[in-house]
């Protein structure tokens, strides 16, 4: 079982588990309204520069999201060995 | 909408970019009808067709992630939904991501009404290596699948066929089972439902999505009328809780999501790994932390050069014989008030058409062509760090460049952004974009008389205030954004009829909300300047023209009457000062020019934006960007006064 880190701070093209969407009921509804829920495998696709957004690649329901550093905080992972 | 009548109603619905609208257009034609602006009855496109003798009405509701709405846009599809009860529904689903979009479809089959799927875009699935069962997938949701390709026309006919077939036999849609656990929990609430409960659909339905509600409303409203159902709603929600350890609309919808994926791999196979899609290559560059910017700079570049490239010789080429035919009118009509309002008339017409199509037209075509291939949304992900630093997230980006064209559909289209901070604080910096007409005067006073470098330095600052202003508009909201979750669709090859067909719609819907407003306006500055209320309003004026910003009097009702309409200052300044375009510098010096555009371009935004804002928006909203704007119009002028004009 590898540690549980927030989605900011996870490693690029590396395979993740959602382990928890942390934040109010508006952010996690409508996560989960795109698809992302707990338990689901994510990839970081890529990073912008300037402290940007992530884009989050859904590996599970195959779907890319931008997500605002904000939001992306929120998301716990961990790394999938 | 129709209820006059018993020509069924057929509903489109669906996920973003899943091409439901192209498909609706692609059956509707050109003879849709476009309510999205407010004030015009319903806020969905709808249409009439004849499907084999058969009339149906059919309509496109705005596309949304689930029943349990997050913007104001995905609400119109659910209050359509609940309250119209339509015939029939034709669910929309993107076959390239057909795990995510069954979420949608099962809340639909919940709901029970007749339905239909239209598995769209297989085309992209197979190229994704997605090979997908269809009778198979009928067999589990218990409801007709049909494939098509709508951007290509494919499948409609199959799919209206569908229709037609539904329509005459019936369909019925029954739930599927979730664990058994959840399902014995909406049992329980089920049966303590009162005989008079106002039951959306059928009681399943309605008790899941009682316990899915937003607490905040819903449960305030079940706690006035219903005290016990609302502890036994409360127990309910409970029990979920510790039974799955998180919260009970987080149950349900992980139910669904996992139903969705259990489908989604009985339902089909994917062949992965096959090679590095070429569409990926090409996101790699386009999104790229250096490159991607670059790109996206010369991608703004070429935008607006485009849109100045095809619209100013455009407006030349519509503007000239309009001059003429009102200069011909007046010589004809004389100097009564009839010749007042005619000529009103026509100037508003003329700025309709002659001002606004020319650079509005191209700008839509273009944000289409952006949209449809993807790339609008990538354009968010990259500006998202940049809209931060103004408080916003990159979801604004796109009503922000619609506002170049036009601030009336920019505002309209804040309706994308889910929550109302962001909402006001996007149309409160709308106005201060230069739109097309205002872009008309900047080029014909700035470029003209001081070159082309100062105009695009004028550009360059009236952008850098809009952030500056967002900046400090900002302070005042305590609640911060909720963030950017933006989905990025696949990159598509565009369809040219498809675009065609947007951008029709678009300035169908324009000319529609604008253009009485515009027309109206110019014809009561006609009378005005009948009844010579000019020179009163020059009067009142005089201290803040004259003295304050060291302009000639004249000028005070041209200020004025921008509010009516803004490109016609300009107009209004030659006539005010009774000279020819070519002449002004004979009368007022280069300098004062400056402070003159400045003035007129921030000023309150023009009479359809604040007519817009009120609707869209509300009164305060409309009345403090009023404020805002003048504000603004009055300290740059005075400090451009003071800087350049001795």
């Amino acid at each position: 079982m590898s540690e549980v880190i927030s989605l900011i701070q996870a490693p690029p093209d590396t395979p993740l588990k959602i382990v928890d969407i942390l934040g109010g009921h508006g952010v996690r509804r409508r996560l989960m309204a795109m698809g992302f829920h707990r338990n689901d495998t994510v990839e970081l696709d890529s990073r912008a520069i300037f402290r940007g957004p992530v884009l989050v690649k859904n590996l599970t329901s195959d779907t890319s999201v931008a997500l605002g550093r904000g939001v992306a905080q929120k998301i716990m992972v961990e790394i999938i060995e | 909408m129709s209820k006059k009548n018993n020509d069924p109603d057929v509903v489109f619905i669906g996920q973003p970019n899943c091409g439901k609208s192209t498909l609706f257009n692609a059956i509707a034609g050109l003879k849709a009808d476009t309510s999205n602006f407010p004030g015009t009855s319903v806020e969905h496109t709808h249409s009439k067709v004849n499907v084999e003798g058969n009339i149906l009405n059919i309509i496109d509701l705005p596309g949304t992630y689930s029943l349990n709405p997050s913007d104001p846009a995905e609400k119109v599809a659910l209050v359509h939904l609940f309250h119209e009860k339509p015939s029939l529904v034709i669910n929309v689903i993107d076959a390239s991501i057909l795990g995510r979009s069954l979420e949608l479809t099962l809340e639909l089959v919940e709901l029970g009404c007749p339905m239909i799927i239209a598995l769209n875009m297989v085309d992209l699935a197979e190229k994704k290596g997605i090979e997908i069962y269809i009778r198979k997938l009928e067999k589990i949701l218990g409801v007709p699948v049909i494939p098509t390709i709508a951007i290509r026309g494919r499948g409609i006919k199959e799919l209206l066929d569908a229709v037609l077939r539904g329509l005459e036999e019936g369909l019925t849609v029954s739930p599927i089972e979730w664990s058994r656990d959840v399902e014995q929990k909406i049992e329980e609430l089920i049966n303590l439902l009162p005989e008079e409960f106002p039951v959306v659909s059928n009681k399943r339905f309605t008790a899941i999505h009682m316990i899915e509600a937003n607490k905040l409303f819903f449960d305030k409203v079940l706690k006035d009328i219903n005290p016990p159902l609302k502890k036994a709603l409360d127990q309910v929600r409970h029990d979920l809780e510790t039974m799955h350890n998180a919260p009970a609309y987080e149950v349900i919808s992980a139910e669904r999501h996992h139903l969705a994926l259990k489908i989604f791999e009985e339902c089909s196979r994917v062949f992965r790994g096959k090679r590095v899609r070429f569409e990926e290559k090409i996101d790699d560059v386009i999104m790229h932390p250096f490159f991607g910017y670059i790109i996206l700079l010369a991608v703004f570049c070429g935008f607006f050069f485009i849109i100045f490239r095809v619209g100013s010789p455009l407006e030349e080429l519509l503007l000239e014989p309009l001059t003429n035919l009102r200069h011909s009118l007046m010589l004809s009509l004389g100097t009564g008030v009839l010749s007042y309002l005619v000529d009103g008339l026509l100037a508003g017409i003329g700025g309709g058409v002659a001002i606004v199509l020319p650079y509005f037209l191209p700008l839509i075509f273009l944000m289409s062509f952006f949209e449809d291939v993807g790339y609008l949304a990538r354009a968010g992900f990259l500006m998202d760090t940049f809209m931060h630093k103004i408080g916003l997230h990159g979801k604004s980006i796109s009503p922000f460049i619609l506002g170049f064209g036009c601030n009336v559909p920019a505002i309209i289209s804040t309706r994308t952004l889910e929550s109302r901070r962001d909402r006001v604080i996007t149309s409160l910096l709308i106005p201060f974009i230069p739109c097309s007409a205002r872009t008309t005067i900047i080029l014909a006073i700035v470029a003209f008389y001081l070159g082309p470098l100062w105009a695009f330095g004028f550009y360059v600052f009236n952008i850098l205030l809009v952030a500056v202003l967002g900046r400090v508009i900002t302070l005042f909201f305590r609640t911060p954004s909720p963030g950017l979750i933006l989905e990025i669709p696949s990159l598509k090859v565009p369809s040219i009829k498809n675009m065609m067909k947007k951008t029709y719609f678009q300035m169908k819907s324009f000319i529609k909300f604008a253009w009485p407003i515009l027309i109206a306006g110019s014809i009561v500055l006609g009378f005005l300047q009948y009844l010579h209320f000019d020179r009163f309003i020059n009067l009142i004026l005089s201290p803040l023209v004259e003295k304050g910003l060291g302009l000639p009097r004249d000028l005070g009702v041209t200020l004025v009457f921008g509010f009516l309409r803004k490109e016609l200052s300009l107009v209004m300044m030659l006539q005010a000062l009774d000279v020819s375009y070519k002449d002004l510098l004979t009368v007022i010096s280069k300098e004062q020019l400056i402070v003159f555009t400045v003035f007129i371009n921030f000023f309150i935004p023009c009479l359809s934006t604040v007519a817009l804002l009120w609707k869209e928006i509300g009164k305060r909203v409309a009345l403090l960007s009023m404020g805002l704007n003048t504000g603004v119009a009055i300290i740059l002028s005075f400090i451009a006064r003071l800087i350049l004009v001795k």
